[in-house]
């Protein structure tokens, strides 16, 4: 019997080891969807899929269906995608826009912010019926930051803002490269998924020490991956050339950690002075004619690599993109990549962006397809019952303060990120909904 | 860039007087070549400026402002193929074996001097891996530059049925 008490979820989460059951258990799942995905802030959507009033994105939070719509007020909002009556999903395309919302079963028709504007038939209705109370249910919290939107499923608990914390610096790194000061996540998505947890797709996400051997088959000869920057012909140093060892260059990346489980690595010695190519160079000039020749550079200075949001948000700095990580059963995750597009930068700029994810997070990608091979081996692999615990523990003890950011690092090799993400994993497990 | 648009009602049954039979032999080689693997000898089908489009939308406009499964001019085509190449892809360690089908195939364009055409058929690709089998199947459209007794492929643009669904992951070029 498993019944998630503190005591049991304690004993899943060692110092540089956690049970194998955390990726393997139904029992386990079933409380990570109360108590993270139910309880966390999630990413809703960005303002900008929904710029007009009646605009709708519809997604998942977890497995619970979702309405991101603009109300005729101008404000986004966050439904349940659940008709209140007998429970349809109600809206039932991936976007589009609506005056109201009705449900194809009985035809109960709902307002923008979900109020219950229209029941068929109302003579039927018991006498104690109040459309008052059964409009669609919105998240019961919301938060936005520069277009981000973030709800929480839980009525109570961390504020956004606490939430996000020092993260801010991480979506300001991505949106400030906007000449307009604005991001679009409007130039479609790829989406995949994967038979494997869902934590193995986020703790690979600041993971670096894979890469040299995941991603070997990206790297050419003299031991660099393909470029993965418009005006960059040259990719990271990922290997030496000759013996196949990882590169000092790549093992100088650092990771960083920071409160709930977020962190971020840095990049790779990137060649920003060498950087240029008509898209590229059009671009600099777009920026520094809106904030100026000194912070364009300032703006330019690739800082993050990947940043994570805990559970499941990733935003990449290096080829631009956010990546949603979608749990769907204890063996199967979907993956949603939005790849972002820079309001005010050049129309080829965007493109060249758009057209390099292709080739590194779509599902037929030069990278992400190695690392959809690893989790679904991994998930095969942890049937095994000979050993119940996975290592975590590479530079344990070597983690030191950083007072640049106020934020624990390490050598990105080593797996403090990870470790992170389980004390996080704990601190929501441990409390019951 | 004109050339990725496509007509959106072609003649029924295609241009009068073109004999569908060298597109045909030359369609059925092509998706040989990609389940023989024999990807570099697929690669040189294409044209130095040739594209090779799989949309993640159905009907969508271009390449350049949306995310597509595959958008691949020559330079990224060899990318792709040298790492499919590498020992180490662990995707394809097993690879995949794959088998297209082409049927209905429909000249839909040709120039006045028969030198360039569009060509549409039907494809359909089972891919096996590991107990695992899949089926992508869709329209398929090839813009043709006639060379010789042959052809090369200017643009292949393939419209998956299932184009926006989530994918588990593809590594060999449908
Ligand atoms: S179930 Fe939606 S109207 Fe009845
Ligand atoms: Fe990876």
């Amino acid at each position: 019997m498993f019944d998630g008490t503190p005591d049991e979820i304690s004993k899943l989460v060692e110092p540089g080891r956690v049970h194998r059951r955390v990726y393997t258990d139904n029992n386990i799942f079933e409380l990570e969807m109360e108590r993270i995905f139910g309880r966390a802030w999630m990413f809703a959507g960005h303002t900008s899929q929904i710029p007009n009033p009646g605009d709708y994105v519809t997604s998942d939070i977890g497995r619970q269906p979702i309405i991101f719509i603009r109300h005729k007020d101008g404000k986004p909002k966050v439904l349940l995608n659940r008709c209140a009556h007998r429970g349809p999903k109600v809206c039932n395309e991936p976007c589009g826009n609506a005056k109201a919302l009705t449900c194809l079963y009985h035809g109960w028709t709902y307002d923008t912010d979900g109020s219950l504007i229209d029941v068929s038939m109302p003579e039927g209705a018991a006498p104690h019926f109040d459309k008052k109370n059964f409009g669609l249910a919105k998240a019961p919290r919301m938060g936005e930051y520069r277009g981000f939107v973030f709800v929480s499923l839980a009525n109570k608990g961390v504020s956004f803002n606490d939430f996000l914390g020092s993260m801010k610096a991480n979506i300001d790194d991505l949106v400030d490269r906007a000449p307009d000061g604005e991001i679009m996540l409007d130039a479609g998505i790829h989406r995949y998924f994967f038979r494997g947890n869902w934590k193995l797709q986020v703790e690979n996400v600041l993971d670096s020490y894979h890469v040299p051997y995941s991603h070997a088959s990206t790297v050419n000869k003299k031991g660099e991956q393909f470029s993965r920057r418009e005006g960059d012909d040259e990719g990271a140093q990922v290997v030496e050339g000759k013996t196949e060892k990882t590169a000092d260059a790549w093992k100088g990346r650092r990771s960083y950690v920071v409160d709930f489980g977020h962190g971020w690595t840095s990049n790779t010695e990137l060649k920003e002075k060498e950087r240029s190519s008509p898209a590229y160079d059009a671009y600099k000039v777009a920026l520094a004619e809106k904030v100026g020749q000194e912070r364009m550079e300032e703006i330019l200075v690739p800082e993050f690599h990947n940043s994570l949001l805990y559970p499941n948000c990733s935003i990449m700095g290096l080829n631009i993109h956010v990546r949603i990580i979608r749990p769907i059963s204890t063996d199967l995750t979907e993956v949603t990549v939005y790849p972002v597009r820079l309001k005010g930068a050049p129309d080829e700029m965007n493109s060249a962006n758009i057209r390099l994810l292709n080739v590194t997070h779509s599902a037929t990608s030069f990278v992400q397809t190695d690392d959809l091979e690893s989790f679904r081996r991994t998930q095969v692999g942890l049937q095994s019952l000979q050993s119940e615990w996975i290592d975590l523990s590479r530079g344990m003890g070597e983690e030191e303060p950083d007072p640049h950011y106020n934020a624990t690092r390490e050598s990105a090799m080593h797996e403090m990120a990870i470790r992170a993400q389980y004390q996080a994993w704990l601190h929501y497990m441990r409390e019951a909904a | 860039m004109d050339s990725l648009i496509l007509p959106t009602t072609p003649a029924a049954g295609g241009i009068e007087g073109i004999d569908r039979e060298p597109f045909e032999k030359f369609l059925i080689h092509e998706g040989r070549l990609l389940d023989d693997r024999k990807f570099e000898a697929w690669m040189e089908l294409f044209t130095e400026d040739g594209l090779y489009w799989v949309p993640s939308t159905q009907d969508q406009p271009d390449p350049f402002n949306q995310a597509s499964l595959f958008f691949d001019d020559r330079q990224l085509m060899k990318t792709r193929i040298e790492r499919l190449r590498h020992p180490r892809i662990h995707i394809q360690t097993p690879p995949s074996r794959t088998n297209h089908m082409v049927s209905n195939v429909i000249v839909e364009e040709a120039d006045e001097n028969a030198e360039s055409f569009l060509v549409s058929s039907s494809m359909m690709m089972g891919e096996y891996r590991l107990d695992v089998q899949r089926f992508f199947m869709g329209r398929q459209f090839h813009r043709l530059v006639r060379e010789g007794n042959t052809f090369r492929i200017t643009l292949k643009r393939v419209n998956l049925i299932n184009c926006d669904s989530a994918f588990e992951a593809m590594a060999v070029p449908i």
